[in-house]
């Protein structure tokens, strides 16, 4: 299916550049292009997949706008399937308005934002998932997160959800069937052999959707709160980990006295560093309101990031903050180049009070010593289980997991059922809801798609 | 030449749609003309005399609770009554009833005459009348004009229809009764898409040569459950139907003969309904299996003839007698007519409005079968449809509409 008419937009960010692109899509894409320019060679345009040397003329005046590279991709070979021509003009903002009032003028409709793309999706060439993914590799931060975008824009998303839908598809099939052909000569599979096939796809989904305990971190970013009884070092791991002197060190205990928020990446995956105030207790009234919100921090963060100071004994005070942190915390034993007092399971005169050694990092925010370890503690924090299978496609986006979800909870819902033997339709209903629900991310299954599968299935009709 | 009355809805062609289309729009107070080909074809079942099943059922019940013919005239001229998916919930279970054919005809024609508003005309279409974008009635082939507000298309497989049995193909709307050529001329001159479908329909039988013995039988139910709920009890006696099956002997002479084959030849250019796939599509398409089920349906109580329910085909009369005669209990049965196939002309289903009124041409309305939608059952679902939202503002709900593809099986 295509559009009955041509939109065109810059392409190219706002401002100066050495290049600036207009692109147009749609049936009149090359026949507005062609009223625009002339070719140095006087050739027509029509072939495709040709960069070519063209001069956009005002053809009401006669006058050279601009000396350009127009690439003309034939449908259905484009971005959009429909016909695009793009323009590569002088990166100059007063041409590539000029440029596109022309096109405007010639029959073509000012796209909409995402237009583009939402044309891809529509004549197929992408679906819903690699729409999504377009949007996520333009506004990627690191190359981490660009990395996973591409290969949901590559389609592994929905390569890996497509075989689960047609399995999903496959069992609507057999029991729509014998709901609906009673009087036909067919067999469908027996209540056994689909529970199997359904336990199979629940499985294969609850895997994707784990994927987004870190997917979303990948996508989103979290939350490192930098905590610790005063003078420990915090404020020098922070500025260490932005790779910038941004809060305020001194020897002083109590520099630090409102919460700092600081943006920077680990590994690739987005984090906003937060330095706390120093946990004790005092009687400032000002130095008090701001460990109230180092709790209020490490309750919000994601992770917290304990620090230590490894050349003096163990304080009550570092026990009781060890205490109120959740398991999700990670220790740095800092100070790591003074004489150490305290070793990775914790030990002092009154015992051992961590058996979590993985948790434990010597580092020192003055040498710079073991911050890679230190990344590496959080990163592999982050990604939990996922950490083997990284590379593995994963789901960043909180919509694409409740679907996900919601298609898991279904699907449950429909084996209780099925076990139950309960009536086939009310089981489709539950079906038809989870093969609804992994449509949202790959676009929908129609009804006559499920229809075309039964009538290639079975022998149907009279 | 002018008909004197100007009527308020014409109905084009009285199968199931039309004769619902005109008994509807007339019992609601419109002046309603049904224009036939031949009054004694009102209300002919072409295929076979079943209504209902799975989903059409259903259809047939809303066509009666909106105040339809067709679940009273089932009522009263069934001979075999099964309410399907009795093992199941009661929202899939749907009645399917056999008719006798004739009697059902005669029913649905004594009922139509005696209704109320409703004309019955007998002529050929040959053009519909309209000025600028409105509809303003149609013309028959002998010039006669009959004048009206609205029009209901419901022509089945008769516009342009093209007969096939093996290598030869005549111009008909079904055996016997011939095509809307002139009819559909004009459709295509206003500018309407128009494709062709194809639907086909097995040979008869002559009961009196079938060895029912290798049949399994397949009584109807004890207690026939009516269509209509204006229907108390059916006392009428029940008949027994028969299910038997093809065979790789069958198959072989079908594969053998494919080159003799319409369908496979590329004579017929029409896309069949999935439902209704010819014996030679299921014995290409289904290799795999090994025999395929057919129902001996009697059509009636005072015929022989049998409606062999499952091997339609277009293939050569001397091949299908030869396949027909490999079949377990058929071997010595005589054919009474060949099966055979038609194409016919219908209209891009997306030129019409939800109501099913014509985007072109204002109060011109079209059907099931006519506006690609071949399943014979449906039809008068449509029908009833289309009366009603022609006299929408008498009723209370302003605008009836079809909702998405809610039939989803033939």
């Amino acid at each position: 299916m295509y559009s009955d008419d041509t939109i065109a937009a810059i392409s190219t960010p706002p401002g100066r550049g050495g290049i600036g692109v207009l692109r147009l899509s749609g049936p009149a894409a090359l026949q507005i292009a062609t009223s625009i320019s002339r070719s140095e060679s006087g050739g027509p345009l029509n072939k495709a997949n040709l960069a070519r040397f063209e001069k956009v003329t005002d053809p009401a005046t006669g006058e050279i706008v601009d000396e350009v590279i127009l690439t003309y991709f034939k449908t259905p070979h484009s971005y959009t399937g429909e016909d695009v021509v793009e323009i590569s003009c002088h990166g100059s903002p007063i041409i590539l308005e000029r440029v596109l009032r022309m096109v405007l003028d010639r029959g073509a409709r000012i796209a909409e934002p995402g237009e583009f793309t939402f044309r891809a999706f529509f004549n197929k060439r992408i679906d819903l998932a690699q729409a999504q993914a377009v949007r996520d590799v333009i506004n990627a931060q690191t190359q981490y997160q660009a990395r996973v975008a591409a290969k949901q824009l590559g389609g592994e998303l929905s390569a890996r959800l497509t075989p689960l839908k047609d399995t999903l598809v496959e069992i609507i099939v057999h029991l729509e069937s014998s709901v609906e052909f009673v009087e036909d000569d067919i067999s469908p599979e027996v209540a056994s052999t689909l529970l199997v096939k359904l336990s199979d796809v629940t499985e294969a989904l609850i895997e994707i959707a784990d994927s987004f305990s870190f997917g979303r971190y990948v996508k989103e970013g979290f939350d490192l709160a930098i905590v610790g009884r005063p003078n420990v070092g915090k404020s020098s791991v922070f500025n260490r980990l932005i790779g910038s002197d941004r809060a305020i060190v001194t020897e002083l205990p109590g520099t630090t006295r409102d919460a700092l928020y600081e943006s920077t990446s680990i590994s690739g995956v987005p984090v906003r560093l937060i330095d706390t105030a120093g946990i004790r207790e005092t009687i400032d009234r000002v130095e008090s309101i701001g460990i109230t919100r180092s709790r209020a921090a490490i309750a919000d963060a994601d992770i917290s990031l304990v620090i230590l100071d490894a050349s003096l004994p163990l304080h009550r005070e570092d026990l009781e903050l060890l205490d109120s942190v959740p398991e999700t915390r990670i220790i740095a034993l800092n100070k790591s180049d003074l004489p150490n007092l305290i070793d990775e399971r914790l030990c002092d005169d009154t015992g051992t009070h961590s058996g979590q050694l993985d948790s434990v990092v010597r580092i020192s925010a003055l040498t710079g010593s073991g911050f890679e370890g230190l990344t590496t503690r959080i990163f592999e924090r982050l990604s939990g289980d996922a950490a083997a299978e990284r590379d593995d496609i994963m789901l960043t986006d909180a919509r694409q997991h409740a679907a996900v979800r919601k298609a898991i909870g279904q699907l449950s819902d429909a084996r209780g059922l099925l076990e139950q033997r309960e009536l086939e339709e009310i089981v489709l209903l539950k079906l038809r809801g989870a093969l609804a629900s992994l449509g949202e991310l790959t676009g929908e299954t129609l009804n006559d798609d499920i229809l075309g599968q039964i009538f290639s299935t079975f022998c149907i009709g009279k | 030449m002018k008909s004197a009355t100007l009527f308020d809805v014409i109905v084009i062609g009285a199968g199931h749609a039309g004769c619902e289309a005109a008994y509807i729009a007339a019992r609601i107070g419109a002046a309603t003309a049904l224009v036939t080909l031949d009054t004694n074809s009102i209300g002919q079942m072409s295929c076979n005399p079943a209504i209902g099943g799975i989903a059409k059922g259903h259809l047939v019940r809303e066509v009666d609770a909106l105040g339809g013919i067709m679940g009273e005239v089932i009522d009263a001229t069934g001979i075999q009554f099964r309410l399907l998916n009795r093992s199941r919930g009661p929202a899939v279970q749907s009645p399917r009833a056999q008719a006798d054919r004739n009697l059902y005809r005669s029913e649905m024609r004594r009922r139509l005459s005696t209704t109320q508003n409703l004309s019955i005309i007998e002529g050929e279409v040959a053009a519909i009348k309209f000025t600028g974008t409105r509809v303003t009635g149609v013309e028959l082939s002998d010039g006669t004009i009959i004048e009206g507000r609205s029009v209901v298309l419901t022509t089945g497989t008769f516009l342009n229809g093209l007969i096939h049995v093996g290598k030869k193909s005549f111009q008909a709307g079904r055996s016997g009764e011939p095509a809307s050529i002139k009819l559909a001329e004009c459709i295509r001159g206003i500018g309407f898409k128009t494709g062709r479908l194809k639907t086909g329909t097995p040979p008869r039988l002559d009961g009196r040569t079938i060895d029912y013995s290798k049949f399994e039988r397949q009584p109807g139910d004890e207690r026939p459950v009516p269509f209509s709920f204006k229907t108390d009890t059916i006392d009428r006696k029940q008949i027994d139907c028969f299910i038997g099956y093809t065979n790789e002997a069958v198959h072989d002479v079908i594969r053998n003969n494919l080159d003799k084959s319409p369908l496979y030849s590329g004579d017929i250019k029409g896309v069949g309904p999935r439902y209704c796939p010819s014996i030679e599509d299921k014995v290409v398409k289904f290799s795999q299996k090994l025999r395929h089920q057919i129902f001996l349906e009697p059509e009636g109580y005072q015929t022989y003839e049998v409606y062999p329910n499952g091997i339609s085909t277009s293939m050569a009369e001397e091949v299908q007698q030869e396949f027909v005669r490999k079949i377990a209990g058929l071997e010595n049965v005589k054919l009474l007519r060949p099966g055979y196939a038609v194409e016919y002309d219908f209209v891009d289903p997306r030129e019409l409005f939800a109501t099913l009124e014509t985007k072109r041409v204002a109060g011109l309305s079209m059907q099931a079968r006519s506006t690609a939608h071949p399943a014979t059952k449906k039809q008068p679902a449509r029908g009833s449809l289309r009366a009603l939202t022609l006299r929408s503002h008498r009723l209370v709900a302003r605008r009836l509409c079809l909702t998405g593809p809610r039939v989803i099986s033939a």
